[in-house]
Order: C-alpha cells, then structure tokens, then sequence
C-alpha cells in the first residue's frame, strides 16, 4: 500500500488542489526616488495592476537644508502630480518599493521607511541603472538605501520591476 | 505567482521546449564518474532533459552516451555485452562505439557496408573531477569544458554525491536559493551537523530570523546575499552564487568543506539533486569524507544500492513527530537533504506557481525566474549563447564574511566571491 505522502504527490492528486483565490490583493504602493526613475515608473502605471499605485518622490530633493518653511507633508505625489500623503499612503500599504537611478543618493528613502517602520510595512528597494554607472556611483546609492530597505535588488533591466510586481500579485 | 504559460516554459526541458534548449546549451553532470569505474564495466541507464540514454566506457577507457535503444527492433541496449571496443545488442548482435556509430550487424555481409548507415544518437561525455560531464545541445554550438572549482582542485580535495528528487528541477532549484528557509527547516541540524556545527556563523543564523537580502546580478547569474545582524553594529553577510541555470553553492561555515548543488531535469517530474563538496586548500580528512558517505551534510543515506533517499515518499520520509515535538527537527524530517526532498516534492511533480503568494523576500526567486524566462527567449528568438555557458562563469565562490554596514557585499567581498586556486574560502 502506498504511504499517504506517495498517494499525496501524484499528478493525479496534484489535480484536487482546491481551487480558489488565496490571497487579497495586496496594496502595492512604488515610489520613484528620481527623475529617471519616475520615466520607469509612469510607463509602468500605465499597465493595468490590481493594487499597486505610483508615486513619486522628486519634490524631496527641494527641501531646504535644515526643513526650513518646508511642510513633510507636501513632497510625496502621484503621477498626476497631486500630492499625497506619506503617512496615509503608508497606512494603506502592504508594501512599499522604492524605485532609485544608480549614482543618487536617494534621500527620500530614509523619511519613507521611517513611516514604513511605524506602521511595520515592509519596504523593497530596486536599484535601476546600474549598468550606466561606476561601481563607486552604485555603492553610493546602495549605501544610502541599504539601511531602509528589507529587500534590496539591482536590476540590469528595468522590466524586472513590472516582472518583480506580477510576481507579488501587486 | 507565475501565469501558467511562463510556468509551463520554466518546467518543461524535454526536447523542443525552450527550457530544453536552454538546458542544452551547458555541459551538465550525468553520471558519477565512479558509476563507470573501469574499461567495459557494465552500462548504466541515464535519463536527462527527457531522453533516455545509455552511458558505457569501452575497451580503450572511451566514454560514451547512446540512445538506449538498439536501431534494430528497439531493444535497450542495458542488456548489451560491452566487449572489444563496443556495447553489442544480445538480441541480434548488433553492436555500436562510444558515437553510436554501428560497427557490426552480423546478419549483413561485411562488405554490404550496412552498418555504416546506421548510428544511434549520441552525445560526448567527458570526465572532469568526479563527474562525467555531457553536452547535449548542437555539436557546433558545444562550449569549453566545465570549470566549476570542485571539479578542478585535486582529487583529494573534492567528494560528489548525488540522490533522486521526485519532482519537478525548478522546485529545487528554487529551495537552493531561498537563504530565508534555513533558519526554520534547518535550523535542529545547524549545531549537531558535524560538516555544520561549531561555526560562529550558526549564531547569526539562529539569532536573527528576519534577515535582510540583497540581490545583484553577476555575469553567469545572480549572487543572493542574506545580511544579519552581527556585534558593533556589523552585519553578517552570506552570500549565496547561483549561476544559470542550475548551479548554486552554500556559504560556508567555518573551516568545514564547502558545498552545493546542481539540479538536473531527469524528466518534468524528476530531477538529480547532485551535491558537492569541497575544499579549495586542503584534502578532506577522513572523517569528513565518512560524514558525508553516511548522510552528512547535505548528502544523504540511500536506499541500499540505489540513488533513492533512505527517507523517501513511500516511507512518509521516516516523519518522527516526537522529534518535531521536541524540537530536534523542524518538520520531523533528519537531514538537510531529506527536509528539503519532502517539502519540495509535497509541492507535487510539478509546482503549480499560479496558485503562490511570494513575498519581498522572494526576490531572488523572482530574479531567477527573470534571467532564465529572458535567456530562453533570447537564445530561441536571437541564438543568444546563454549566461553560464562561458566557463569564466563558473568561477564563482560563495562567502560568509563580516562587513561594515556601508559596505556593499558585491564590491567588500569581490575577491572572496572569485574562485582563486590555492585561496582558502572566506568564512566563518
């Protein structure tokens, strides 16, 4: 007689997986960090996702040193150019990615994952780019993403992030 | 998650699938050369990329991988007689060379020439280190040889296992890359292994379960490297080479042999789990090598005289729910090897990838996936040879190295990730 994990691992068997969706869609929110990373990120959002929203986070870089008159709450937007904010968007994730141009030293990053760790959302850091660049401009921008991000990818090809987000049912 | 179609690419290397070609654009490990230990030995079935083939080494010490079939009336030629520089069919006496080339058909008088119309398919097969290698993709196209380090450091140096894994190759390949599982499935063998114990490294590992992953591409593939937390704010790095489409090596610990694995489609439902290990500097000690004959490590315990685990399916993988219990093993299961066999092949033949929710952490799966979906399509559409083909490929190391947190693992541990003849591996 067959013990019952040879009977369970049978293709036969395989065929009474129960059928049925397993998951939620998961909010997926994709913040581009820079300005050749938003050009990424807006050709994706055009592809039609089932949870995932983009954003943009190039208004940080004008913040005055120091935060002078400047309101933390009026740099983050969406592709329509509306700002957002930050701590309702991140309320609202399952995940955060942050989109980065290798050789920036992606600033944002750090404001981002500080709300990220509040609300104990993860945080994914794709680096885009980097085939363009020096391994100093790169390890410059991985350093600053490093401390922030759970997940860190280097991708040479920027369809992997449209690959990374099917995969995460985004 | 994986729609069907990309599923069904990965999965199916038989002939004429993509996948399949893909697969025969390397020289893949199809026997252990101890498997043909002496001139006109018996032959052995090999089954790979869904052919089934016959491996012999004849009078004059020449390999060869046939069709397992006689061209005659199809009979397979495991029952032939390997005798005076070929494998003869016992049914006919037909008899063929190491190329499959027919050298005899005793009803045919000599001089008709007929034997010389009919050849059986054949492939090279070539030793290097412990493993007899083949290439099973155009003879035009057919890359240098190997040059993976455990195949090429001193006999001595170098021990080579392999088990029968019912399920499908992606599956466990997958399981190789996923650092994030050791810390669970593992995580009773971590201190008691004897190829694993005493290593400062285990502490990381069992100290912190939430490891943070980086992910970089490499030339042949990918190095996945999995970060701790270590003392005075340092982080521990394992680093993880995977290069297509099938090879990956373990970072090592301590002083111990280093190891690793390839995952060979035998068909779509079964693959070879070979598993090395090796030491750049120094011969293995006696006892090392006896650890890993008994099962050790991430070798296994067989079924006497064959390649099947000793804890296999049929046995619900001698599950000890006691020891699960107690805490002695995660899932019940003994052995590295034979934790990951059960759970892969509980996946079924072939995991269904529709149906799975990966995670962030799953990047290195999902950039694996990434690399070898392009790779096909590039080399169907375009002829593109392949990552990994180029044997500078292969000389790849894994590493476990302490680093400061500003420095990134792919540039602090460049030289450690190179295979150097004669350069211990960087551990610890």
């Amino acid at each position: 007689m067959l013990s019952e994990s040879a009977r369970m691992t049978t293709a036969a068997e395989a065929r009474y997986r129960i059928d049925y969706p397993n998951s939620k869609p998961r909010a997926v929110k994709v913040v581009a960090l820079d300005r050749p990373s938003e050009l990424v990120v807006k050709r994706l959002a055009e592809r039609p996702w089932q949870a995932a929203t983009f954003f943009t986070a190039l208004k940080f870089d004008r913040a005055p040193p120091g935060g002078e008159n400047w309101s933390m709450k009026a740099w983050l937007s969406d592709l329509a150019g509306r700002t957002k904010d930050l701590v309702d968007e991140v309320a609202s994730a399952d995940l955060v990615v942050m989109v980065s141009s290798a050789g920036t030293n992606a600033q944002a990053a750090a404001v981002i994952a500080e709300a990220c760790s509040v609300r104990k959302v993860m945080t994914t850091a794709l680096i885009i780019g980097s085939e363009a660049k020096s391994d100093e401009e790169l390890s410059k921008t991985l350093a600053s993403l490093r401390p922030y991000a759970s997940m860190l990818v280097i991708a040479s090809n920027d369809d992997y992030i449209e690959e990374m987000l099917v995969a995460l049912r985004a | 998650m994986l729609r069907k179609e990309q599923n069904d690419l990965l999965t199916q290397t038989g002939p004429g699938n993509p996948m399949g070609q893909l697969f025969r654009s390397y020289w893949l490990p199809a026997l252990m050369a101890d498997e043909l230990p002496e001139n006109e030995c018996p032959p052995v079935r090999v089954k790979i990329l869904s052919e089934r083939l016959l491996a012999f080494r004849d009078t004059d010490g020449k390999y060869g991988l046939i069709d397992e079939f006689c061209a005659h009336r199809g009979v397979s030629l495991w029952f032939g007689r390997n005798e005076e520089h070929g494998l003869r069919c016992p049914y006919h006496g037909w008899k063929y060379d190491v190329t499959g080339q027919c050298i005899d058909v005793p009803s045919e008088p000599r001089e008709s020439g007929f034997c010389q119309k009919i050849k059986l398919k054949s492939y090279p097969l070539v030793k290097r280190g412990p493993v007899l290698w083949t290439y099973m993709g155009p003879p035009e196209k057919q890359p240098p040889l190997p040059e993976w380090e455990f195949a090429t450091v001193p006999a001595a140096q170098s021990f080579i296992s392999k088990r029968f894994q019912e399920c499908n190759w992606l599956q466990a390949m997958e399981g190789g890359i996923d650092s994030s599982h050791v810390s669970f499935l593992h995580r009773g063998d971590l201190g008691s292994d004897p190829l694993f114990k005493g290593a400062k490294g285990n502490e990381y590992n069992l100290s912190d379960m939430r490891p943070h992953f980086e992910v970089v591409e490499q030339p042949g593939g990918l190095y996945i490297g999995a970060r701790r937390n270590a003392e005075n704010g340092n982080y521990y790095w394992r680093i993880t080479p995977w290069v297509m489409p099938t090879f990956t090596m373990i970072p090592p610990r301590a002083d111990h042999p280093v190891h690793g694995h390839f995952w060979i489609p035998i068909d779509d439902e079964n693959c070879w789990a070979w598993t090395y290990d090796y030491h750049p500097v120094r011969a293995l000690t006696q006892r090392e090598v006896q650890a890993m004959r008994d099962g050790a490590g991430v070798h296994c315990k067989y079924v006497p005289g064959t390649f099947r685990p000793l804890a296999h399916k049929d046995n619900d993988y001698l599950m000890d729910r006691a020891a699960q219990k107690a805490g002695k093993t995660y899932s019940g299961v003994a052995g590295f090897a034979s934790q990951d066999a059960s759970l892969q092949e509980s996946m079924g033949p072939v995991c269904d990838r529709t149906k799975e929710n990966l995670v962030s952490t799953d990047n290195g799966i999902i950039m694996a996936r990434h690399r070898l979906l392009r790779a096909a399509k590039a080399l169907v559409e375009k002829g593109v040879i392949p990552p990994g083909v180029d044997p500078e490929h292969h000389k790849v190391r894994s590493a476990s190295v302490v680093l400061p947190p500003d420095q990134a693992f792919k540039d602090a541990a460049k030289e450690a990730l190179t295979a150097r003849p004669g350069v211990a591996q960087a551990t610890v």
